[in-house]
């Protein structure tokens, strides 16, 4: 067992940095500044030895401090607080967690995060433009109600994006098997093909 | 008009898209494991390696060393809550860390609290138990099982129906079948992973988790804690697909509850897919033997119908499919009877249309059975079975369209190009077979409270504690609204999935958009009725109107004259800001506790075979076909019709897409879904999603969902059936059939697999 070290979750601290990401979020306003308020400050955590990682996600850069187990999913999801990228089985078995490195699609549950310095990863919250506009297959995936409980979504939609640009949207059935690793229990299949097929020419231009 | 959204025939509503679709596809929908939360520390469980025992030593030193762990909870830490209780809103009576007694393979032994989930998960795989071990008892005919009737065992199952003298009948049918078909184990398996995420602000306890009754388990859960339920906040805002998984709490969300007391901190414990097989519940496994009797002109004279369903030692969980196989078709006779089989196994719970998916499957397989023997068509099999009043309490169905519902699948299918004989339809290495059967869900309601406030500004804001499962329920409520209140779908806000809004009934039995459209409609039309009495009176701007002649639309009150009035104007001549009405709606035949039991968490369901008037159900007929390969009988199901007729259909597009997963689900049930279990350790194999097999993309093609229109008042005031768990049954029997067609061979044990084709 290595020693614990004496370095904490230092660089950007994920207490703050989660405290800043929920400032910002509509959804849970003054959620965590009471939880935390109610809460005697902990001692210092003492973990296995972290790294300090940089990544840039959807063109923002990021520098985290991460147990080196830290899968790419979990960094997006705990630390950088990115919890649109969704856990299914973290076993590579479900294709939730899909996102894009360096424009390819990935299972973030498979990669740890360390291994990503470096590259571009884009997640479902880099897609719409600054302005609010969607991308073209967030649209499409809207007109074909393409999701039911929408856990599934955000995979769906990157992995879309990545299979048009490998070049495997180009007929119905093509879309069926290179859209066969993301699972859709509540079962969108058929009006996940037809979005993908009304956003694939736009979205090769985008 | 695009698939996806129909366009609406006589009693239908608009295919708006969801209200919620930009937060799905954004990622701003968030989940209760996305809930950002400071100062968090993380959860992993533990898990037994024996199915039947004691837990003698617990080793956790090697845990304790963990860099980062923060806390164990095990035995002794939970003696001062109570026991979970089986039951309503509870999973199971099996309270893991109360007792060190093992009734199951899997069954929680403890929660590893630390920093990161890395340091969590670590510590909580080097938590070392010591057991004394039985050998357990896994499944039907294994040693050791117990067999008990299932009839009274649980408030939903109170008797076996029967009807006339089945064993005379039988004996004098000219065509009769005697078999037996059986359905395997089933997990839920939404995408979602099941998670708990509890913090308290001095004694208050919030609670995030998906959930499919937040009121429900508000109560359980303060009971648990020997709390006021006042203190206890369930929040859900998002669920990632439920399937009746979420439906009953766990015992992992008190001891999470507690591991954040312990700790002063908030506490997030995600399960693993692999551990959710066990610590939730599940589709047990079911056996039925079916003996259908008839006359040659293909009457049914005789029908019966057993059942056996394994439970686990301790809860008595029954799903007792009779009461609507018993009702299907024009009997004559009926004799039916469900056995539970208890063995060493976490308690089942329900998974989409519990009772339906396994019995009905049974009784049409046997009917396409029946058809074959008579030499019949199967749909004029059915035809002929029509009944005009359910058989068991000669009562009428308030509503039936089944044989229409044939009629349009049959047409769109192509059914009449279909040739009779076993195995002439062939497309060269594939042999080609069709088949077909009924789909039956009970209508079920159930008191529901709504909030609804109508602002000057003309937005709405519509409160419901009911929960968003996928079904699209916080669409149509906010399209409920729009119509009763005339404001656009975009100037209305839809909260639900908080124990703190108005409660709702457990979304289950498909009763949501039924219970819930109808306490909206009443909120609405509270508040129509006061805007109404301020624009008709003395010196209003619609004075000498009534009620009847006016219609709120584009923010207005029409009158049939012409005349309108501005609702802003009406709101300001009254001198409001806003008219906010809360409705607390009882469906016909409730009991005067009906709403006390809503707020207690334990609603009273109403309809389906429970009324005094008349009996109600929803009805579909699916047609699929198959093409199995001649030389490796790989099966494939390229096309899949399926008609269903459903009251009010609130959103087109809502309702085909929930039909349409049911139906693909029906495929999966067909065709690949099976919790295997290894006999000797009582212990599920293939717990992930890899060796659980369920439809990809690639498993589906051409489908097709038509909505039959259908008018039925008398089934709640929003005249609305649900089918959220209509469309998946019948499929798995409809795909038997055409597996029959194709290869000759009957195929009555579930999942049609190629090796059953091979031999
Ligand atoms: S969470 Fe990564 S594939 Fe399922
Ligand atoms: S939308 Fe629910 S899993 Fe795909």
């Amino acid at each position: 067992m290595s020693q614990p070290s004496a370095l904490s979750t230092n660089g950007l601290s994920r207490r703050k940095f989660m405290a800043g990401t929920v400032s910002a979020a509509a959804a849970a306003p003054l959620l965590a500044s009471r939880a935390e308020a109610a809460t005697p400050v902990a001692a210092e955590p003492k973990l296995r030895q972290p790294v300090v990682t940089s990544l840039r996600i959807n063109e923002q850069p990021y520098e985290l401090s991460l147990d080196t187990r830290t899968s790419l999913l979990d960094a997006l999801r705990d630390h950088a607080g990115l919890t649109g990228t969704k856990k299914g089985c973290d076993h590579g078995q479900c294709g939730a967690c899909t996102v894009l490195v360096d424009g390819k699609r990935v299972l973030s549950c498979l990669s740890f995060a360390v291994m990503n310095e470096g590259k571009d990863i884009t997640t479902v919250e880099g897609l719409a433009s600054s302005d609010g506009k969607l991308h073209p297959m967030q649209q499409a995936f809207i007109d074909h109600d393409a999701f039911q409980c929408g856990y599934c979504t955000p995979g769906q939609i990157l992995s879309a994006i990545g299979c048009v640009n490998e070049g495997h949207a180009e007929s119905e059935n093509d879309i069926r098997e290179y859209m066969s690793g993301n699972i859709c229990r509540c079962a969108a299949y058929p009006n996940i093909v037809a979005a993908i097929l009304q956003a694939r020419d736009e979205t090769k231009g985008a | 008009m695009d698939a996806a959204a129909p366009r609406p025939k006589e009693n239908m509503g608009e295919p708006l898209p969801r209200v919620d679709a930009r937060l799905k596809v954004t990622g701003q929908a968030h989940y209760p494991a996305d809930l950002p939360i400071a100062n968090i520390a993380y959860g992993a469980l533990a898990t037994s390696s024996i199915a039947k025992g004691k837990v003698t030593k617990l080793r956790l030193d090697d845990a304790r060393a963990v860099p980062g762990l923060l806390d164990i909870v095990t035995y002794g830490d939970m003696d001062k809550v109570d026991k979970p209780k089986f039951g309503n809103s509870g999973a199971t009576s099996i309270g893991p860390l109360h007792d060190r007694t093992i009734f199951h393979d899997g069954q929680i032994v403890a929660l590893a609290v630390a920093e990161t989930f890395e340091a969590a998960e670590e510590a909580a795989r080097l938590i070392r138990a010591e057991y004394e071990e039985e050998k357990p008892t896994a499944t039907f005919d294994s040693p050791g099982t117990a067999t008990i009737p299932a009839a009274g065992k649980s408030p939903l199952f109170k008797e076996d129906v029967k009807a006339g003298d089945f064993d005379a009948a039988y004996a004098d049918a000219a065509v009769k079948i005697d078999q037996r078909y059986s359905t395997p184990t089933q997990h839920h398996n939404p995408i979602e992973l099941f998670s708990t995420t509890a913090f308290w602000e001095g004694d208050q306890l919030t609670v995030h988790e998906p959930s499919q009754n937040v009121t429900g388990w508000k109560v359980e859960l303060a009971r648990q804690l020997k709390i006021d339920p006042a203190k206890v906040r369930i929040v859900s805002p998002f669920i990632g697909g439920a399937f009746g998984s979420k439906g009953p709490m766990t015992p992992r969300t008190a001891i999470v509850a507690v591991a954040a007391k312990r700790l002063g901190r908030p506490v997030r414990c995600v399960t693993s897919r692999m551990q959710a097989f066990g610590t939730q519940t599940y589709r047990a496994e079911t056996r039925h033997r079916i003996r259908i009797g008839a006359g040659r002109d293909g009457h049914i004279t005789a029908f019966a119908h057993e059942g056996w369903e394994v439970t686990s030692r301790p809860d008595p969980y029954v799903v007792g499919g009779t009461s609507a196989t018993g009702r299907m078709y024009d009997y004559g006779s009926v004799l039916t009877h469900v056995s539970l089989v208890q063995a060493d196994r976490n308690t089942p719970g329900y998974m989409r249309s519990p009772p339906e998916t396994p019995y009905v499957y049974a009784l049409e397989n046997a009917m396409d059975e029946m058809a074959v023997a008579l030499g019949m068509d199967p749909v004029e099999f059915r035809r002929i079975n029509e009944p005009k009043t359910e058989p068991i309490g000669k009562k009428p169905f308030s509503s039936r369209s089944l044989i229409r519902c044939y009629d349009e699948a049959a047409e769109a299918f192509g059914w009449a190009k279909r040739d009779p004989k076993i195995g002439a339809m062939r497309d060269g290495e594939w042999l080609v077979g069709m088949g077909c059967a009924t789909a039956i869900y009970p209508t079920a309601v159930a008191p529901c409270a709504a909030r609804v406030r109508l602002t000057v500004d003309g937005d709405v804001r519509l409160q419901c504690g009911s929960h968003e499962i996928g079904t699209g329920v916080r669409t149509v409520a906010g399209q409920m609204a729009s119509e009763r209140l005339g404001v656009s779908i975009d100037r209305i806000s839809v909260e639900m999935g908080d124990s703190s809004l108005p409660p709702a009934p457990v979304s289950g039995g498909s009763i949501s958009t039924a219970s819930v459209c109808s306490a909206v409609l009443m909120a609405c039309d509270a508040i129509r009725t006061k805007l109404y009495a301020a624009a008709t009176a003395e010196g209003g701007p619609l004075a000498g109107s009534h009620n009847e002649e006016l219609e709120l639309a584009g923010g207005k009150i029409v009158a049939k004259s012409g005349a309108s009035a501005k609702v802003e104007d009406v709101l300001k001549a009254m001198q409001v800001g806003a008219i906010e009405e809360y409705a607390e709606f009882a469906p016909k035949g409730a009991t005067p506790d009906a709403l006390k039991k809503l707020y207690a968490g334990t609603p009273e369901f109403h309809g389906g075979d429970q009324d005094e008037d008349s009996v109600k159900y929803a009805f579909g007929a699916e047609f699929v076909e198959v093409r199995i390969n001649r030389h490796t009988r790989e099966i494939r199901v390229p096309r899949i019709v399926g008609a269903f007729a459903a009251g009010r259909i609130m959103n087109t597009r809502t309702a085909r897409s929930q039909l349409m997963g049911g139906m693909i689900w029906g495929i999966g049930q067909a065709l690949q879904e099976a919790t295997e279990i290894d006999r000797r350790y009582a212990r599920y194999v293939n717990r992930d999603l890899q060796d659980y097999l369920v439809p990809v993309n690639a498993d589906i093609k051409d489908l097709q969902v038509i909505l039959v229109p259908e008018v039925d008042p008398a089934v709640n005031p929003a005249g609305v059936k649900g089918l959220g768990e209509l469309g998946n049954v019948g499929t798995a029997a409809a795909v038997a059939s055409a597996v029959y067609h194709a290869t000759g061979k009957r195929i009555r044990d579930l999942p049609i697999r190629i090796e059953q084709l091979l031999v």
